[in-house]
Parts: C-alpha cells; structure tokens; sequence
C-alpha cells in the first residue's frame, strides 16, 4: 500500500477502486459496441478475480511487480497474486497443470510448449509482450584477456586456440538461447558444432563463470551487468545489437484459460499495459522501480545492480560506458507490447534452424493460434494503447538478414549455419 | 522388479548465496527428500548438483530413474538432458507438495517423462517409483512398436513397388517377381527391403 502514491495521485485507495470500476463498466459497453460478443452483453466483468501469476527474479518481471504494488490490478476489478518461481520448467509445468493462471515467461518456451518440443505438448497463449531488449552476452574476463571482447575477436580466439569452449543459456528452447546461438553463427562459430552450450539457471550464472566453468553465457538483467560489477566479465554484446526491440518476454498462458477467462485476461493485460506505460513514463520510475524489484521476494539483489541499465546507461567492462537508446522497455506506446505474429513466428523458425523442430510447422497458423490479438486489441482500448498497422513486423537482425514473417520456411532453411 | 539405479539431484548452495531463502528452502527440501527415499530403502546411486556437469555425470551413470524437488532451479538443466537424450528417454519423477492425483495422471497419459508424485511418506515411495518406472517403460515399448510397424509398414511399400516394377519390367508372376527378389537378398546378403530399394534407385536413375 506504501506505493500507492508513486503514481502521484493521493487519493484513498478503496474510493479509488470503486471509481475507476465504474468507469470501467462504462469503457466496457462503449467498447462493447465495436467488439460485440460478451462485452456487448455488458458481462464484462472478470470470471476469475484473483490471478495467480508466475515471475522469474529477472528485471523484466517489472511491469508484472509493478502492477501489483501499485494497485493497477485492483483498478481493472482483479487481484494479482505473485509467485515467484525457481526454474522455467516449473513456470511450464505449472501453466500447463493450472497450479499458475499466467506467467512471465520465455516467449521461445511457450512456443515449444505448443510444439511439443522437450515435455508435454499443450496449446498455449501469448497474451502480450512484457518487455524488448535489455539481455546480454558476457565473455568471461579470462577469455577477453586473450583478446576476445566481441564477436569476431572471440571466433578468432577459437581458431587459433582450440580446445572446448562452454557457453550457457537459460532454457533450452527460451529466448537466450536463440540470441546466443544466433550470435555465435552471425560470428562463424557453430553453437552445435563448434562449442559446448549447457543450461544454467540465471542467479548461478556469475558464480559459475567466476570459477572458471564457462567462457561465456546469454542471460537476462542483472546477470550481465552484475558479471561486471564483480569483475568476472565483459559484456561482449547486448541483445538489442544482435535485433533492435526484440521480443523476449510475454505474459502467457494455457490457450484454455484466455479462452475460459477472456475478461480476466483483459483485466490482467490492461494493468500491466499501465504498469509499463508508468515504468518508462519516467527516470524516477525506473528509479523506483529498481528499488521494489531489487527486494528480496522478487530479484533479491542490488538496486545498483539493476537501474543502471534499466536508464540506459550501460558499460562493458573494459573501460567503454555509452547511453543506449535501446534499453529494456516495458511500453514504448504499446510497440514493445504488440503479439506482432512475425515475431512469434521467428522463434519457430530457429527452432527449425537448430533442430528442436525436425519438420517444418505452417509457421503462420500456429502463430494465430498462440498470439492473443484480438485479446490484446480489446485490452489495448481498455488503456488507450496504440495499436500498430498490421500484425507482422519486419526486423533487420545483426547480420543484415530481414525478417517479415513474409516465407518462414525459406528463411528457416536460409541459414548457413544451422544444425 | 530389481532395485532400481536412482540418482537424486540436490541444489547446492553456492558460496555468497547464503541468504537467499528461496535456494535454501530449495536446499532443506532436496535433503528431506534424500532421506526419505534413503528410509524408503532405495538405491541412490549418486546425488549430484544442479551444476554444469550435470548432463556428463547423468550420461556416465546411466540411471533407471532422476529424482528431483519438483520446485527446484535443477528443472532447468534437466529439460536440457530430456531435450538432448529425446530419443533415449528415461523417466523423471518429481516431487512436489500437491496431491493432486489428477495432475500425476495427466502427466503419464500425456508421455511425459515426469511424474508428478504427491507426498514423501517413506512407505509410499518405493510401490510409486515402480508404478512409475512400469508405466514408463509399457509406453515405451508402445512407442518402440509404433516405430517399428511404422518402418515395416515403410519397407513393405518398397518391396511392393519393387515387385511391381519386376512384373512390368519381365513380364512375370507376383510370385515369380517375389522369388528373383528373395534370391537377390540372400545372393547379396542383404534385407529383402535394401535390395527393392536398390532396384527403385537404379529405376530412377536409368528412367
């Protein structure tokens, strides 16, 4: 309750809550008109008023804690009840058993969930994207010694002294591992040929590499700056240099329950929009921000280990310091937010590139299956987010390659590099 | 049924991560758990950390099954022995606090290799584990078998064409075709399908 007044306004909590319920119901009839369906009858009320919602201790968590503490989820007439989980497979398995009704989660998860890739094969929903940006790769100090500081110095570094070099990701079929392997292969070094790559749970990412055990590991914030902080690594690239504004995490859940529940999810989706929106309203949010997320029951760090990127200012290590406008975002005027199908689709296809799919999926199906648009649309006017002008996106990734979603299974199959 | 070969995967706590509550609540369940399947009488081959070797040591030791605290940050490492050994795979049960029976079925109708178990209650263990590991191994074998009539299924088209192409191409009896590709086999050595697939390749080459 303390929080209340970050949003600036000082009016009682419980008055507030009825008042903005009001307006709610009256939003939801004006909407109503255009969306029909059960808003039209006026039940847009929430099926299910208390959410269980599952969090990784990652700074891209934000919008999700952020919700909760400042009471956005009360507004919207739900209640978010967070949890903090140990491992992605966990987030997995409890989505699919309905121990958790949504999570923050890896986007390339969900989508091997859908494929049957690894464990139980459930249909699944990407409600909306929670943040772009903001993971790195770290070179371990031993290696950027040697000369390996970035890419092309560290295929260079393998060339010339070959012995096995072991990188980590996060999830086998998450985000991190994508952009690393992907950034290997940019580089000419094959991530399944020419190294070891091995999952490590993010918090054990740093102590890891500080006992020598790896020459380097994808991972989202604080990991990266912390390896710095701690003088065990280098920031060798940063993800939004691999693919500006990627997508990394959503807000999922079973296809079962947006189906159940759609006001619910709206309810959820919208208080998170405004979560985000009042996160990259301002440095003083983000400040504060970093100050909530860093506690014990969510990152469990130091704030100084968070708001440094989370503004934007970023260092690598090895004397450089540069103000990224790539940083984290959470809102963006709702670009960051956007289920654009293309980018759900670009998971698939690296999932076809390194073998985690042996056939080629109809990319663009299974991606109207998962990606929640018509959801979002509706909980976009709930907030008064913009919305773009069509579903797909086209995205120049670091090695010049475009991608629009336009042949997925050609570019699938492009890739010189692959499995 | 022999004892089985179990390796239990603990978190470990890791020098500056001492106050972290969450990794040690990790760390008392994984003990309490690897008493409990000790009580049980169980054959725990080895108890290994979350860590980076853990893939090799899993690999090296070859166990019938992996036990592990279905809330630990070990999940993650293991999805990545289940993803890297999908065509071998082997049954994971985890333990969790629900007793949610229905979540447990759910789990083993859907061939997942983890099973979910409610409880650590040292009588109950061992009859679960082995309930367990026997329905691991019948979907197993009902996988196995779905491959195996698949790939016969694959074979009897080759030789049918093969048979097909003999009959056309010599003017003669199903029989007769079927006869000078049995002869082809056992002359050659090889299997009845390799031996229609060689005459198909060499159609398709000659045209």
């Amino acid at each position: 309750m303390e929080f209340k007044e970050l949003q600036g306004e000082k009016v009682d909590a419980t008055r507030r809550t009825i008042l903005h319920g009001a307006a709610l119901v009256a939003g939801g009839s004006v909407l109503g008109l255009s969306t029909g369906g059960a808003w039209a009858a006026g039940s847009d009320k929430p099926e299910k008023e208390e959410i269980r919602i599952g969090f990784i201790p990652l700074t891209d968590c934000a919008s999700v804690v952020m919700a909760s503490v400042l009471g956005l989820d009360k507004k919207y007439g739900v209640k978010f009840v967070l949890s903090k989980e140990a491992s992605w497979a966990g987030v997995r398995d409890k989505l699919a058993n309905g121990d958790l009704d949504a999570a923050h989660v890896l986007y390339g998860l969900l989508y091997g969930v859908q494929m049957g890739v690894g464990g139980q094969k459930k249909d699944m929903a990407v409600l909306m994207g929670l943040n772009n940006n903001g993971q790195a790769i770290t070179l371990s100090k031993k290696r950027s010694d040697k000369g390996a500081v970035d890419g092309p110095s560290l295929a260079k570094l393998m060339r010339g002294e070959q012995r096995e070099y072991t990188f980590a990701q996060t999830f086998p079929t998450g985000t991190h591992a994508m952009w690393l392997y992907y950034w290997l292969a940019a580089n000419g070094i094959n991530p399944m040929k020419d190294a070891k790559v091995i999952t490590v749970p993010p918090p054990q990412m740093v102590a890891n590499m500080r006992v020598g055990n790896m020459d380097g590991f994808c991972v989202g914030e604080p990991w990266g700056h912390r390896a710095i902080m701690d003088g065990v690594g280098i920031t060798a690239t940063t993800t939004q240099d691999i693919w500006r504004d990627h997508p990394e995490k959503v807000l999922g859940c079973t296809l079962d329950f947006a189906k159940k529940y759609p006001n619910t999810c709206r309810a959820m989706m919208a208080a998170i929009l405004e979560a985000g929106k009042w996160i990259d309203a301002s440095l003083i949010n983000k400040n504060r921000m970093a100050e909530v997320i860093a506690d014990k029951s969510y990152v469990n760090t130091s704030k100084d280990a968070i708001d440094q990127r989370i503004m934007g200012r970023y260092q690598n290590g090895l004397g450089k310091t540069w103000d990224d406008p790539n940083y984290m975002k959470f809102y963006n005027d709702g670009a960051v937010n956007f289920p654009y199908l293309s980018d759900g689709m670009w998971f698939l296809t690296q999932h076809r590139r390194w073998g985690l799919l042996k056939e080629d999926p109809d990319y663009m199906a299974v991606a109207q299956s998962v990606n929640q648009i018509d959801l979002f649309k509706d909980a976009a006017a709930m907030t008064k987010t913009p919305l773009p002008k069509s579903p797909m996106r086209s995205s120049k990734l670091m090695d010049g390659t475009v991608w629009d979603g336009k042949n997925p299974k050609a570019y699938a199959a492009s890739f010189k590099i692959k499995a | 049924m022999r004892n089985l070969r179990i390796v239990v995967v603990n978190p470990t706590i890791s020098p500056g991560e001492e106050d972290d509550e969450s990794l040690r609540a990790q760390a008392e369940r994984g003990r309490i758990l690897r008493i409990g399947l000790l009580e049980a009488g169980l054959d725990i081959v080895a108890s290994l950390p979350a860590d980076m070797y853990l893939p090799e040591h899993i690999a090296k030791l070859q166990p019938d099954m992996i036990i592990v605290d279905a809330e630990s940050d070990a999940r993650d490492v293991l999805e990545h022995i289940v993803i890297a050994t999908r065509d071998e795979r082997r049954p994971i049960v985890m333990f969790t606090e629900s007793e949610d029976t229905e979540t447990m079925e759910a789990a083993v109708a859907a061939g997942v290799s983890a099973y979910i178990v409610a409880g650590l209650q040292a009588e109950r263990i061992k009859p679960v584990l082995n309930v367990a590991l026997a329905r691991f191994r019948r979907e197993q074998k009902l996988l196995d078998e779905l491959s195996d009539t698949k790939s016969k299924l694959a074979e009897r088209k080759v030789i049918e064409r093969a048979k097909g192409l003999l009959m056309e191409r010599q003017h003669c009896s199903e029989e007769q075709a079927y006869r000078k590709l049995r002869g082809m086999a056992m002359s050659k050595n090889l299997k009845l399908s390799e031996v229609a697939q060689r005459i198909l390749d060499v159609e398709d080459y000659l045209g």
